[in-house]
């Protein structure tokens, strides 16, 4: 059972032509690894808008928290999707056991992790090659630049990341990072593929996220997963602090689409 | 005689700026100068700017056309300008982060506050009537013609919500492609259009039925459609496409594409003159608004406005 369900009084506030009882889907997350990272405060984030969206659909989503040295004893039966901050040797041996269930890597950049293309992996956060490879277009251009390779950043304003930055510090006292967007991202694309499709098995949302996806992840293009189960993202690049380029780099990536960085291809 | 003469002089300073100046313009809100440009309707130069006020972006006028509103995201505020001296007349306090609105038959303006998830009713002078819980970054609103229905887009719930008036209450909520931006009622006000920002798309929505009743492509990945506007004919849909650099001209009932018109960069806003013989598009990155004849749906003219043009309104009635 991936879902629970309950009856519930449906908010009048929302619904007020129906008065009887409605019912309500519940979906259950679940948080794997260390309760201060940053991911998690990404996470509570991506519920509080998930359920945001839920309360005018009737499904409402959950979080439990499982600690890295937990794991092997715990049912993860019950859960929609796994939300990992876990090194490569702990993701890897969970994503085995768990078959079929989307795992999460909102930490990992092991560009390893992304030529073994684990099945049910899906990297949220960029790997080790996909910022390699941003800095490097901007060295064509900049050739002394000594600029950082980020997946977000808190000054971000374009394509609504102002929004999402400014709604994240308002909730949290706390400023976006790679991180806490990678945790936000992966509840709110599973939550819109269950609100799309009204599917709620694992199963067959791992195979939605992984064909068909089309997500607002507020950096621009409809964001989507390469056959490595890595998500296809522009790359920020900051020195001291400030945004200076997006990659892919106009007129140097090649091609001029997010393919030109990271790992494209399985290793057999 | 000397005393009746005084009288008439007088007379007539009183009513000449009212005429003289009851021309037709159209104004542009200026999202990073943080004016509005006005234009001569007839020249189509412009012919005036005025400083507004911190990111505004919404404008819309009276159902008179007696007073221009303009949302002035970063203030809070919608201020009110009097479009034929060009005075500010007001301002009033209009929830958190107003960025676009649209203003009811009765005179009543509803605003989305995009950082608030809610959508607010105001009249005229300033006085909250309603507040609507919708979804995140609320944005697009549009009014039936018969003012029984208003539409408000949730850009990050990717949801139209079909609230229905003067109740005040949400009726149906209706998902829709990722980042719907921006509707369109017919003047039945059954049938609604809006678009989908990142999932670049128009949708046909079927208002009583809740139900998308069909789905159009706006074409290229770099297309990302903002404002819809409809022909007077209601045949033809005409969608700003943002970062495509054009206006995709598409068949109302098929939601074919028919043409692609270029503009300048960026372009979000567009609206059409009384008569529908034009159309006048704002070009975000190129700091220009468009106008297009649309008998033979080409660019007649460009017109260099200020920073970052975001909202057009045609005042010519």
């Amino acid at each position: 059972m991936y879902v629970k369900k309950s009856i519930c009084l449906v908010l009048m506030l929302f619904l007020p032509s129906i008065t009887t009882a409605a019912e309500v889907i519940e979906i259950d997350f679940v948080y794997v690894g260390d309760t201060n990272h940053s991911s998690l405060l990404g996470i509570k984030q991506g519920i509080d808008e998930s359920n945001l969206q839920g309360q005018f659909l009737n499904q409402k989503y959950n979080l439990d928290f499982v600690s890295s040295n937990e794991i092997d004893e715990y049912d993860f039966s019950k859960y929609i999707a796994v939300l990992a901050s876990l090194n490569t040797q702990q993701l890897t041996t969970l994503a085995k056991q768990l078959t079929n269930k989307p795992v999460f890597n909102l930490t990992d950049e092991n560009n390893e992790l992304r030529l073994n293309c684990i099945p049910n992996i899906l990297h949220i956060t960029p790997s080790n090659k996909m910022k390699s490879d941003a800095l490097e277009q901007l060295q064509v251009k900049k050739p002394d630049s000594n600029a950082k390779p980020q997946s977000w950043h808190y000054s971000f304003v374009k394509f609504a990341a102002r929004d999402l930055n400014k709604r994240f510090k308002k909730n949290y006292q706390e400023k976006m990072n790679d991180h806490s967007w990678a945790g936000w991202a992966a509840v709110k694309m599973t939550s819109d593929t269950v609100a799309r499709t009204q599917i709620s098995s694992s199963k067959e949302i791992l195979k939605y996220l992984k064909n068909k996806l089309s997500f607002d992840g507020q950096k621009g293009s409809d964001m989507n997963f390469r056959v490595t189960g890595q998500l296809r993202q522009l790359i920020l690049l900051v020195e001291n602090d400030k945004i200076v380029a997006e990659a892919p780099i106009r007129g140097v990536a090649k091609p001029n689409t997010l393919d030109s960085l990271g790992i494209l291809e399985c290793e057999n | 005689m000397n005393f009746l003469w005084i009288r008439l002089i007088a007379i007539a300073f009183v009513l000449l700026p009212l005429t003289s100046n009851a021309k037709d313009r159209i104004f542009v809100t200026n999202e990073r100068s943080n004016n509005i440009s006005v234009i001569d309707a007839k020249t189509l130069i412009v012919e005036n700017i005025i400083d507004v006020g911190d990111r505004p972006r919404g404008i819309g006028l009276s159902p008179d056309s007696n007073e221009l509103y303009v949302a002035v995201s970063e203030e809070n505020k919608i201020v009110v300008i009097d479009p034929d001296s060009l005075k500010i007349l007001r301002d009033f306090e209009a929830g958190s982060d107003p960025e676009t609105f649209a203003v009811h038959p009765n005179g009543n303006i509803y605003i989305s506050n995009e950082d608030d998830a809610k959508a607010t009713v105001f009249d005229p002078t300033g006085k909250q009537i309603a507040e609507i819980k919708v979804g995140l970054e609320p944005e697009g609103v549009a009014i039936s013609p018969d003012g029984k229905r208003v539409i408000v887009t949730s850009e990050s719930t990717n949801m139209l919500h079909v609230i229905k008036t003067p109740e005040n209450i949400i009726e149906s909520n209706i998902l829709v492609g990722s980042r719907p931006r921006s509707a369109v009622f017919t003047k039945t006000g059954n049938i609604a259009y809006a678009t989908a920002e990142i999932s670049g798309e128009v949708v046909k929505v079927d208002i009583n039925k809740a139900k998308i009743i069909k789905t159009g492509s706006t074409g290229d990945a770099k297309s990302k459609p903002k404002d819809v506007i409809l022909s007077k004919d209601e045949k033809i849909i005409y969608v700003a496409g943002g970062r495509a650099n054009k206006v995709i001209v598409m068949d109302a009932n098929s939601l074919e594409i028919i043409k692609g018109i270029p503009v300048g960069k960026r372009v979000w806003g567009l609206a059409m003159s009384s008569d529908g013989q034009r159309i006048f598009t704002t070009n975000g990155v190129s700091g220009t608004v468009s106008v297009i004849d649309t008998n033979k749906n080409e660019v007649i003219k460009t017109i260099e406005v200020g920073k970052f043009p975001w909202g057009v309104v045609v005042k010519d009635k």
